[in-house]
């Protein structure tokens, strides 16, 4: 499937800026299954630097500085991707990993190729996803025991934080201890992934955090999927032997052609799509709005898909 | 030699534990440590403790500080040196110093490897998680590749003597390590008071250690950079070392900046000076790791640069250490490091190391979980105050909790043995006795090795009994000495600072935080002179009044009153709402303005806003300077708001307060160079004497009075100039309004009066640097000489006319007021000009997240 996606931040300043630096994380990953036919990022005003680099995580960091004095700036992002998941592999079909129990897993991490190397360090805590309670973990335990198949718990984790979670855009922001949405079971896609996260976590399971976008508008026939503000965000397990499995909590199902990867890292605070320090002395406003369409010359019959969130702060 | 026989080491012995310094295990005396003992016996009790009273005296002098945090003494906790050294032979100390020197080369290259291609995890040599789980593990910093020859250009190792009679390494610093600036103080401090105990014994020097770190930082830059442009980025004034930052700043010649001082720009960091922006090249940090850049680190930090780790990934700047470096301070390294030091350099580690147990290893875990009292816990990547447990302390519940927090997150912690480590004699209220104490040793970057200074900062513990040593709860420091058999040099001031690639810094480099503080200084002691003046002025009038019943006395008195209210701007005071009920009772409220520093415009708190704006420029201050600064602390340290003193009392606080001022003033006019920033402090002042002798004239002379009243007013005012002398010798006749507004207000060449003073502060804005942006300049010019016309070309018959009630002279006050006004735009136009700090740095996404 082939969409066009476009990413418009919009930070409007009181005041106005006599300069910023910042910092963007909005380019669609190249990998498989998910071709990044074209990408371009326009930022107005001009920037006086502009840098890309690929990050610690192998996401990719878009930096730049913008030197004269400003009242508006605006970040777009417009993305051409072609999602065809089909081309994954798919752990259904691997019957050995699907079964490894929790045990097993745990075992298999003590290991030392390249690949757990780096899975190990996901099973830490992070920035955001600290201090990982009892609540949390008697939570997890419900789905992980040490003799059951980690796909499978996880795949109930993920339906468990679908019907126990409430989709609230009012109570949380990015800064939200998990504590606390644990405790109320409300929240966001970020929210509960990192729920998610922190639950795999606290049976030493290796789990990242994926940030991207999600097409919300199905073809007919299908139920309607729920997005939050202008990115989405799910999770991931690390199964030795197999590799990463995405779970998507905030839709109950595991991630497929309308999910579109931007990055992954240990929680939201690696991947935040737009970030900056600025020399101001007024207040701001922010407004986002992702819209995805199915690329009409591929997909004429399917009804032109929007999407407008606002948010302010 | 028998300890018996030197009176003061009397006891010492007694109930010794553990390994000492100065008595081996066998009983007998260091031999290192006879002469000492010698010199010590032959200066004797007295001398020894008179010895110990000049240093404490000396350190006090010189503002020797070392901040405590929490502390209620605040800032200027005055640093404590101990007469009695640490010693070291040279044969020992040269083991040591190679065992310092492999592992920095360790350390650098294990700071290399994390951030570079991770062979030690690869390769199984640590486990991945004692980086992992460190938090000064920065990603950020990953890949990030440096011109410098080495990662680790600083590296401070912390040792003590363990049981076995060797050094111990104790803890590792590698982010901005401090001590080095008070290994120097105390090198000087004692070489400079306690001769005598260096008779016959010959102390290697750090002179060329300094010249190695100057070096250092100027090899450092980039690559093509010839003469670089080099600063010392500290948090500010209230940083427990901050004395440190600005006696290295000022020993090595750089200026001493915060991080709202520099900004990126252009892929460069910039010096924002009263020139312009000034391109930097090398940053010696004392901002911890996480610190230094808001952009990608800890988004709140107000002591970084926004931007900076860009510009160090491409290698425009070098920040001294490597921003990331704070991951080696690693307790859970210890048990990998001989490992480690196999795999690099097939040998072992020389210096030993305390017993440790990673908890992030089962077997290990199981161990620690099971012996847990024997062992010290920490994080292994704790900071200096957080999770330290001495397990043998604990209660049960406190055993069981941390137990389980270590279970939960095994990666985190290390169990460490307990350690005694040796003790050595320390001079205490007129005994010596033993103590605890710990060394940190100093090295850097040099060609292909470290270059290690001989001897460093010893610290020691704050009882006899203390097992913990550490500033922070204010301990007790020592020179250490590195003795040789052969002759050593003298200790020589600035012998490092080989000229070659040094040039002083001029006005245009000066930071503008620091340009702003000198503003601010100028205009605070220009404030407290006028008002301690005139508050003396008005309580020297109550004074005679009692002497004299006249009528106008009183009227006098009301006139001088609400004129103390204008001038310090302290309404309603004697004018506003109530003044009547304060007339009663004037003495209340002059005490008030002068003692009570809660009050805006009081005389104590102008006093402690100057503080506060001199403190933070330290790095500018002779010792003079510090003499008479700490004297005026001291003098008004025992007053207290809450008593009540007599008007004679309060005169003679302000009579020492004035001439310890003027004395101020006159040492800061002798000891720092215009273009150290003179000219900012003195057109802060100049500004604040004209417009206080505006604010004095428009209260008390644009009024008319009659005859008797006129004369006492004028005396008043003339007095609380400073100027009655004066006049009478110019005047010499009866006192006249006219006479007096030609000498304090009109006189070309009267350095008090009002036009001298807008011509100086005139010429002296007209010798500011010129900014990138002159229009401010420009502006700020115009209107100052807009005054300076004004007050030039005044006429003074005109001036004094009375209008028709012969009340009020209208003129008069309109003109003040013009002054007044020129000059306060003038002084906004230079701040904006020069000091501009309006826009405030923030968070794009503002949002509490802890890094």
């Amino acid at each position: 499937m082939l969409f066009d996606i476009i990413h418009d931040t919009t930070y409007k300043y009181e005041e106005g800026v006599t300069f910023c630096h910042n910092i963007a994380i909005l380019k669609p990953k190249d990998i498989l299954g998910q071709k990044l036919d074209s990408y371009e990022l326009n930022i107005t005003p001009e920037p006086a630097s502009f840098s890309e680099r690929t990050d610690y995580f192998g996401n990719t960091i878009t930096r730049f500085s913008i030197q004269s004095y400003h009242k508006e700036l605006k970040v777009i992002a417009k993305s051409k991707v072609n999602r065809s998941f089909e081309k994954e592999r798919q752990i259904e079909s691997d019957d050995k990993a699907k079964a490894l129990t929790l045990n097993e897993v745990c075992e298999l991490l003590k290991g030392v190729d390249d690949a757990v190397l780096d899975a190990r360090q996901y099973q830490l805590e992070s920035v955001l996803i600290n201090k990982i309670d009892d609540k949390i973990k008697a939570y997890a335990e419900e789905s992980f025991q040490q003799d059951r198949s980690v796909y499978e718990a996880s795949y109930e984790l993920m339906q468990r934080i679908y019907d126990d979670f409430e989709f609230n855009t009012e109570v949380t922001n990015v800064a939200t201890p998990i504590s606390e949405v644990i405790k109320n079971k409300k929240g966001v896609c970020q929210d509960f992934a990192q729920i998610a996260i922190a639950c795999l976590r606290s049976v030493n399971l290796p789990a990242r955090y994926v940030s991207g976008y999600i097409e919300t508008l199905p073809p007919p026939g299908e139920e309607k999927l729920i997005g939050t503000d202008a990115s989405h965000a799910w999770f991931s397990v690390f199964i030795p032997t197999f590799g990463w499995v995405d779970f998507d909590p905030t839709n109950n199902q595991k991630p497929k052609n309308q999910h579109i990867v931007v990055a992954w890292g240990r929680d939201y605070y690696d991947v935040a799509p737009l970030k900056g320090v600025l020399f101001s002395s007024g207040k701001s406003e922010l407004t986002v709005s992702v819209d995805i369409r199915p690329d009409p010359s591929e997909n004429t019959l399917l009804n032109l898909n929007q999407q407008q969130q606002q948010q302010q702060q | 030699m028998n300890l018996d026989s030197n009176d003061i080491f009397k006891g010492y012995g007694d109930d010794l534990k553990g390994y000492d310094e100065l008595i081996n295990t066998d009983l007998k005396i260091n031999e290192n440590w006879t002469r000492l003992l010698d010199n010590v016996q032959s200066i004797g009790a007295e001398e020894l403790d008179q010895l110990q009273s000049e240093i404490d005296w000396l350190m006090a002098e010189n503002g020797v500080t070392y901040n405590v945090y929490n502390d209620p003494n605040g800032l200027n906790r005055p640093w404590q040196l101990n007469a009695i050294p640490f010693m070291i032979h040279e044969k020992e100390w040269n083991v040591i110093e190679k065992g310092i020197q492999q592992r920095a080369e360790l350390l650098n290259l294990i700071l290399k490897d994390i951030y570079g291609e991770r062979k030690l995890i690869k390769d199984k040599i640590v486990p991945p998680e004692v980086f992992y789980e460190h938090r000064g593990f920065l990603r950020q910093c990953d890949q990030i590749t440096y011109t410098t020859a080495k990662n680790l250009l600083i590296y401070s190792a912390e040792i003590s003597r363990g049981p076995d009679g060797r050094m111990w390494i104790v803890n590792d610093r590698t982010q901005a390590p401090s001590g080095m600036g008070y290994a120097l103080e105390n090198r000087f401090a004692t070489s400079r008071i306690a001769s005598d105990l260096f008779q016959d014994i010959h102390v290697k020097q750090p002179s060329s250690f300094f010249s190695d770190f100057n070096k250092m930082l100027v090899q450092a830059a980039p690559s093509n950079v010839e003469n670089p442009n080099i600063v010392i980025l500290t948090p500010g004034p209230h940083n427990e070392t901050y004395f440190e930052h600005a006696y290295l700043a000022n020993l090595l010649g750089y200026p001493l900046v915060k991080g709202n001082d520099l900004l990126v720009r252009d892929g460069f960091v910039w010096m924002k000076s009263l020139q312009g922006l000034k391109k930097v090249d090398v940053i010696l940090r004392r901002v911890d790791d996480v610190f230094v850049d808001p952009l990608e680190l800890k988004e709140d930090s107000f002591l970084g640069v926004a931007g900076l780790l860009e510009v160090v990934r491409n290698n425009n700047i070098t920040v001294v250490n490597p921003v990331g470096s704070g991951i080696i301070e690693n307790s859970g390294l210890v048990p990998f490091m001989n490992a480690i030091c196999n795999y690099f350099f097939d040998e072992d580690l020389m210096l030993p190391q305390i017993a440790s147990w990673w908890c992030g290893q089962e077997k290990e875990r199981k161990h620690v979980l099971k012996n847990i009292k024997k062992y010290v816990v920490k994080r292994i990547d704790r900071s200096n105050r957080e999770s330290l447990y001495f397990c043998e302390f604990l209660s049960e519940d406190e055993i069981d909790i941390l137990k389980a927090e270590i279970v939960k997150n095994p990666y985190r912690f290390v169990a460490q043995e307990k350690i005694s480590f040796s003790s050595a004699p320390n001079y205490s209220e007129k005994n010596i006795e033993p103590r605890k104490v710990v060394c940190r040793t100093f090295s850097v970057a040099k060609d292909s090795g470290y270059s290690v200074m001989p001897g460093g900062l010893v610290r020691v513990a704050s009882e006899r009994k203390e097992l913990r040593v550490s500033n922070q709860r204010g301990g007790v420091s020592k020179d250490f000495w590195v003795i040789s058999d052969k002759k050593q040099e003298n200790i020589q001031q600035y012998t490092w600072n080989n000229s070659k690639g040094l040039k002083a810094i001029d006005m245009n480099d000066l930071p503008s935080n620091m340009a702003e503080n000198l503003f601010w200084s100028g205009r605070y002691l220009g404030r407290a002179v006028v008002t301690s003046r005139f508050l003396r002025t008005a309580l020297s009038s109550i004074n005679n009044q009692q002497y004299n019943t006249r009528k106008s006395d009183s009227e006098v008195l009301t006139l001088l009153f609400k004129a103390v209210t204008n001038i310090t701007s302290t309404f309603p005071g004697f004018i506003g709402e109530g003044s009547e009920e304060v007339l009663k009772n004037p003495l209340k409220e002059l005490q008030s303005l002068i003692l009570d520093r809660d009050r805006i415009g009081s005389l104590a708190q102008t006093l402690e806003s100057f503080n506060n704006s001199y403190y933070t420029l330290r790095n500018l201050w002779s010792k003079d300077m510090w003499r008479v600064f700490d004297s005026i602390k001291k003098l008004w340290s025992p007053y207290d708001k809450s008593k009540k003193y007599s008007v004679q009392g309060l005169i003679k606080l302000l009579d020492k307060t004035i001439s310890r001022l003027i004395a101020f003033m006159g040492l800061i006019e002798e000891s720092i160079m215009v273009d150290q920033g003179l000219l900012v402090y003195f057109i802060g002042l100049q500004m604040e004497q004209a417009s206080m002798n505006i604010a004095k004239s428009r209260s008390l002379i644009v009024f008319n009075y009659e005859e008797q009243l006129n004369y006492e007013v004028l005396e008043a005012l003339l007095n609380s100039h400073e100027s009655l002398n004066i006049y009478r010798y110019s005047y010499q006749s009866y006192l006249g309004l006219e006479n007096v507004v030609k000498l304090l207000i009109l006189d070309k060449s009267y350095a008090k009066s009002l036009c001298y003073q807008f011509n100086r502060i005139k010429k002296d804005i007209y010798r500011l640097p010129i900014p990138e942006k002159e229009e401010g300049l420009i502006e700020c010019k115009s209107k100052i000489t807009k005054a300076f016309e004004l007050i030039n070309n005044i006429d003074a018959e005109e001036l004094l006319v009375l209008n028709t009630e012969n009340t009020f002279r209208e003129n008069f006050e309109a003109t003040l007021s013009e002054l007044s006004d020129l000059l306060h735009e003038t002084a906004i136009l230079m701040s904006s000009t020069y000091f501009d700090h309006s826009f405030q740095q923030t968070q794009m996404v503002q949002q509490k997240i802890e890094i």
